[in-house]
C-alpha cells in the first residue's frame, strides 16, 4: 500500500517536472533499486507499452518512457502511410534498437491521419522525448469507447512495476 | 523466499534446415506461444549457405551481384529481424528462441545482452575470451573480430530469429558482404581462435543450448529431436 501511494506521488512530481526530467536525472530520493520511468497524467496506456492522447477528434499515439528505456537506442522507425487504418491491439509499425525490431501496436482503432516524419531522420526522438517529439502516429478514433478499456496512469505505473519484478 | 514458478524450455534440435522452412516454423511457433499453446521454445539448427538482410533491407551491403549467388551455392532472404546483412552456413551454430519476454519481465535491450552473454560463455568454455559489442555494434567480439551475431524480432513480446555463433563456418563467404554493415572489421570463428580439440559439433551445439538455459534461468529442459512432428503441425 505504502509503495503504491509513494509511486503515485512520485508520478505527480514527475508530471510537474516531466518536461525537463529524464529518469536518470532524478535526484537520489527517487532512485530505488530500479528507477521509475516517467508516466504522464492525462494519457491512457496499453499493456504493450504504448500511450494515447485523445484531444477532440484526434488521438496521438507513441511508446512510453518505460518502453524506450527497455528498448535501448532506437536507430530505425518503420511507420505506415497516412490514410491507412489501425485496429486496437494490431501492429502499425516497428522500431529497431540493439539489432532487435519490436512491433508497435495501436491502443485504439481508427484512420491514420498523420505520421511523424521527423522519426525518419531522428529516430532517437523516441528515446529523448517519448511523449512529445517522439510521437508516432495521429489517428481519428472510430470507437471512442475503446479508451475505457485502456489503463490510466496509476494502473500503468503498477503494471510496469509488476512486469519488471517478474524476473 | 517467495514461490517461484518452474520455468520450462522446450528444445528442438533440427539439424540443417533451409532458411525459409525455419522461418515458416518460427512464424507458427510465435503464434502458438502468443496464444499459450506452447511453452518457451528454443530451436537449435544450422543453415545451408544463406545471406539474409533485416527489416532495413540493407542489400547494398551485398558485394556480389545477386545473379552470382547461385554460382557460389548461396541464397538471399529478406527478413523482419533487426540488424544488417549477415551470412549463415554449415558449422555455424544457430539458436532461435521463441520466448515470451513479457512473462520474463525483460525488454529488448536486456534480452540482447543475455544473448551476447550466452555466446561469451560458450567461447569461454574453450578458453576464448570474447566481449559484447560497443554501442551500436551488438554482437560478440574478440577485439576487431566478430565471432557471434545477433538479429532479433519481437512481436507482441514474443521473440523470433536469434543468434549465430561461428564454430567453424567457411569464412570466405563473409568476403561477399560488409558483415552487419560494419566495414573494416573481420569475422572469426572458434576454430580460428583456439587450438583446443573440439568434441563432435553436436556436443558444441548442446553446450551452447546449456549456456542459453543457464543465463535465461530455465529450470526444466525438454529435449525434442523429431523436427517433422513440429513442422507438420501434428503435435
Amino acid at each position: 500500500m505504502a509503495l503504491r501511494l509513494w509511486a503515485s506521488s512520485t508520478a505527480n512530481v514527475l508530471k510537474l517536472s516531466s518536461a525537463a526530467c529524464r529518469t536518470h536525472h532524478l535526484p537520489s530520493p527517487f532512485s530505488l533499486s530500479r528507477c521509475f520511468s516517467t508516466v504522464l497524467d492525462g494519457l491512457k496506456y496499453a499493456n504493450s507499452h504504448e500511450w494515447v492522447k485523445h484531444e477532440g477528434s484526434v488521438a496521438t499515439i507513441g511508446i512510453t518512457d518505460h518502453a524506450q528505456d527497455h528498448l535501448g537506442e532506437v536507430v530505425f522507425v518503420d511507420l505506415p502511410e497516412p490514410g491507412g487504418s489501425v485496429k486496437q491491439g494490431g501492429s502499425f509499425g516497428a522500431v529497431e534498437s540493439v539489432k532487435a525490431t519490436s512491433d508497435v501496436n495501436s491502443p485504439i482503432s481508427g484512420e491514420i491521419i498523420e505520421v511523424n516524419a521527423s522519426l525518419k531522420e531522428t529516430p532517437g526522438l523516441i528515446n529523448s522525448s517519448p511523449y512529445e517529439g517522439g510521437w508516432m502516429i495521429k489517428v481519428k478514433p472510430n470507437s471512442p469507447a475503446e479508451l475505457d478499456s485502456l489503463l490510466g496512469p496509476k494502473e500503468y505505473t503498477k503494471f510496469c512495476q509488476e512486469e519488471d519484478a517478474a524476473h | 523466499m517467495g514461490m517461484r514458478v518452474l520455468r520450462s524450455l522446450e528444445v528442438l534440435k533440427l539439424g540443417v534446415v533451409n532458411y525459409l522452412d525455419a522461418l515458416k516454423l518460427q512464424e507458427k511457433l510465435v503464434l502458438d506461444r502468443k496464444s499459450h499453446r506452447i511453452w518457451d521454445t528454443l530451436l537449435s539448427l544450422q543453415h545451408p549457405p544463406t545471406y539474409t538482410v533485416g527489416k532495413r533491407q540493407t542489400v547494398h551491403n551485398l558485394l556480389i551481384p545477386q545473379s552470382e549467388l547461385e554460382q557460389i551455392g548461396a541464397e538471399l532472404h529478406y527478413t523482419q529481424r533487426g540488424g544488417d546483412i549477415t551470412f549463415h552456413g554449415p558449422h555455424q551454430a544457430i539458436l532461435y528462441p521463441i520466448i515470451s519476454l513479457r512473462d520474463m519481465g525483460i525488454g529488448a535491450r536486456s534480452y540482447v545482452e543475455k544473448m551476447e552473454l550466452t555466446m561469451i560463455e560458450m567461447a569461454a568454455q574453450y578458453g576464448v575470451k570474447a566481449c559484447p559489442g560497443q554501442a551500436g555494434e551488438t554482437g560478440v567480439w574478440l577485439g576487431e573480430r566478430k565471432i557471434g551475431a545477433i538479429g532479433v524480432r519481437i512481436s507482441n513480446g514474443i521473440t523470433s530469429h536469434g543468434l549465430a555463433f561461428n564454430i567453424d563456418p567457411d569464412l570466405t563467404y563473409f568476403r561477399h558482404i560488409i558483415p552487419c554493415g560494419i566495414a573494416d572489421k573481420e569475422v572469426t570463428s572458434l576454430r580460428r581462435e583456439t587450438h583446443s580439440i573440439f568434441p563432435p559439433e553436436e556436443i558444441i551445439q548442446e553446450q551452447l543450448i546449456s549456456c542459453f538455459a543457464r543465463i535465461f534461468d530455465y529450470d526444466n529442459l525438454i529435449w525434442k529431436e523429431d523436427a517433422s512432428v513440429v513442422i507438420d503441425g501434428t503435435e
